[in-house]
């Protein structure tokens, strides 16, 4: 009895993150589209995981290309030193630290902020005033990480190069030139491609997450935190399996 | 009657105010962190019992995690994948240039020194770290911690020390699993998904494990428990503004500490390993 309620909960708890999903993509069809909404969702997201990308990108980088260009200096590779920072940064790094901080950051504040709303019964009046939240308030916030998702990845490469090109240089004394015209020895445009393609795929399902979290909450204070909390472990458990994934098929594909 | 009080420059003050606030908000957190650690001791002697049940429930309680398992079960699942990442694009990457007989190398080199210490100070901040906020957060919002106040507990000692500890101590078994994990998985994708043989793999794998990687590896990460438990805890400690504000807590609290950790991270691995791999390659 207390192993089928035990399994019962989770079961439940998917099937009602499909349905929610599922409704979205319903509202995302529905007209009109709450461009509004959007836009400021879409500033307010960009505005709270900005900095932290930038500050999570360095150090993450900086020591991810320390431990490569010590295994290359060993080899006698050193000129190979930006084919390593490419690969690390477009194909893993940047990806992993657009996930770190959509999720640590962006969905985290969502869930918080819908968490406070559902607390407050503020979505129930929404329904019953006849506004479907689904399309006035969750859609405009999973589109808004999505496309923040992509921007930021790019944001987090380039800064991900720029501060790996600096560290190899002007710490490891690499030749910036052989840096330079290493890059693009393995890491092409597929794999930039990829890199994208990731990203995109994090901050939807990162949205998805924090809004079925977020509208699900109960019981207060204790209650918030809690949907905060799960909304950080699941969004990286889910992220994570995604980047194996796509890496798998990527590096299949591109073959 | 008297007017209205107006700032004679009110942006430059504005601004001024905001400088002083963050610099004054670094001091408060330096102080409450060296209370915190300083407390560490009578947290020991008085609520030796809090102790046990937080490192419990840390460790292997399921808290507000009841869907899956508790920290140890994410950390190992999110290890688990990362081995497997190694593995792919270890295998891949190398094969572009025709070594993949080094996967092992790689694994070996990468697992220990990269992915083990980064990947399991995010489980961390996710679990355990951002649970912490939520408790406690919750227990300000609620003002239990004036209540303990009230009745005489030391409330940093009681909550904050306490949990630091705790925190310290559960890194160890929790790296363990997940040093265990990487390599395991690293080495059954190989073998699996593309079909290397085992002992080629175990070969280079084992010549080039170096046992000291482990422990520097164990040094980071305890490093990294101590200092995602203090900034969860400050930021749990501090909440305010009703339920949203612990959520609001929560977030602020994961991607600090997820940043801090990294930065630990970073300056304790260039400390500890230096510019030489100390792998014999000549044989």
């Amino acid at each position: 009895m207390v192993a089928a309620t035990a399994l019962r909960k989770p079961i439940r708890e998917i099937g009602g993150f499909f349905a929610l999903s599922l409704d979205m993509l319903v509202a995302l069809l529905n007209k009109p589209f709450a461009i509004r909404e959007f836009l400021e969702q879409s500033w307010f997201v960009a505005r709270v995981s900005l900095v932290p990308s930038i500050t999570l990108t360095i150090p993450f980088n900086a020591f991810v290309v320390f431990i490569l260009n010590v295994l290359l200096f060993e080899i006698g590779a050193a000129d190979a030193s930006g084919t390593g920072a490419a690969l690390a940064v477009i194909t893993q790094t940047g990806p992993f630290t657009t996930v770190l901080v959509v999720g640590g950051a962006a969905a985290t504040a969502i869930c918080a902020d819908l968490g406070a709303r559902t607390v407050r019964e503020e979505i129930d009046a929404m329904r019953v005033m006849g506004i479907d939240p689904a399309q006035r308030l969750l859609v405009p916030r999973v589109m808004a990480l999505t496309v923040n998702a992509l921007l930021l990845n790019g944001v987090v490469c380039f800064v991900g190069l720029a501060g790996t090109y600096a560290f190899a240089v002007y710490v490891n004394n690499v030749n910036p030139g052989s840096f330079a015209a290493s890059l693009t020895l393995i890491t092409g445009l597929p794999d930039t491609v990829i890199s994208f393609v990731k990203a995109t795929l994090f901050g939807m399902t990162a949205g998805l997450v924090a809004c079925y979290k977020g509208i699900t909450v109960g019981g207060g204070p204790q209650g918030v935190g809690n949907a905060v909390n799960e909304t950080v472990v699941y969004t990286f458990l889910v992220l994570i399996v995604i980047n194996t994934l796509v890496t798998t098929i990527g590096t299949t594909v591109t073959k | 009657m008297s007017a209205p009080a107006r700032l004679r420059l009110p942006r430059l003050t504005r601004t001024a105010h905001t400088v002083a606030e963050g610099w004054n908000r670094i001091g408060e957190q330096t102080a409450f962190y060296i209370k915190a650690v300083g407390e560490i001791g009578e947290a020991v002697g008085k609520y030796r019992v809090e102790l046990l049940r937080l490192i419990a429930q840390m460790s292997l309680g399921v808290g507000a995690l009841a869907l899956i398992g508790g920290a140890a079960m994410v950390v190992s699942f999110i290890v688990m994948n990362a081995g497997a990442l190694v593995g792919i694009v270890g295998f891949t990457q190398l094969s572009d240039v025709g070594i993949e007989a080094l996967t092992g190398f790689f694994a070996a080199y990468i697992n220990p020194r990269l992915v083990a210490p980064l990947i399991t100070a995010v489980g961390l901040a996710a679990t355990v770290g951002a649970g912490a906020t939520a408790q406690i957060g919750a227990m300000r919002i609620n003002e239990e911690i004036d209540a303990l106040e009230v009745m005489g507990v030391r409330s940093v000692a009681y909550l904050v020390s306490t949990r630091v500890l705790a925190g310290v101590i559960v890194v160890v078994p929790l790296f363990c699993l997940s040093a265990i994990l990487t390599n395991v998985t690293s080495r059954v994708v190989v073998r699996y998904g593309y079909g290397q043989s085992v002992g080629v793999y175990d070969h280079y794998f084992t010549t080039f494990l170096q046992p000291t990687d482990m422990i520097w590896a164990l040094v980071q990460v305890t490093l990294q428990g101590a200092v995602i438990m203090l900034v969860h805890t400050y930021y749990g400690f501090t909440a305010s503004g009703g339920p949203a504000g612990v959520g609001e807590a929560t977030g602020r609290a994961v991607r600090t500490s997820l940043i801090v950790a990294t930065l630990v991270t970073m300056v304790a691995g260039m400390i500890l390993y230096g510019r030489s791999g100390n792998f014999h390659l000549s044989g």
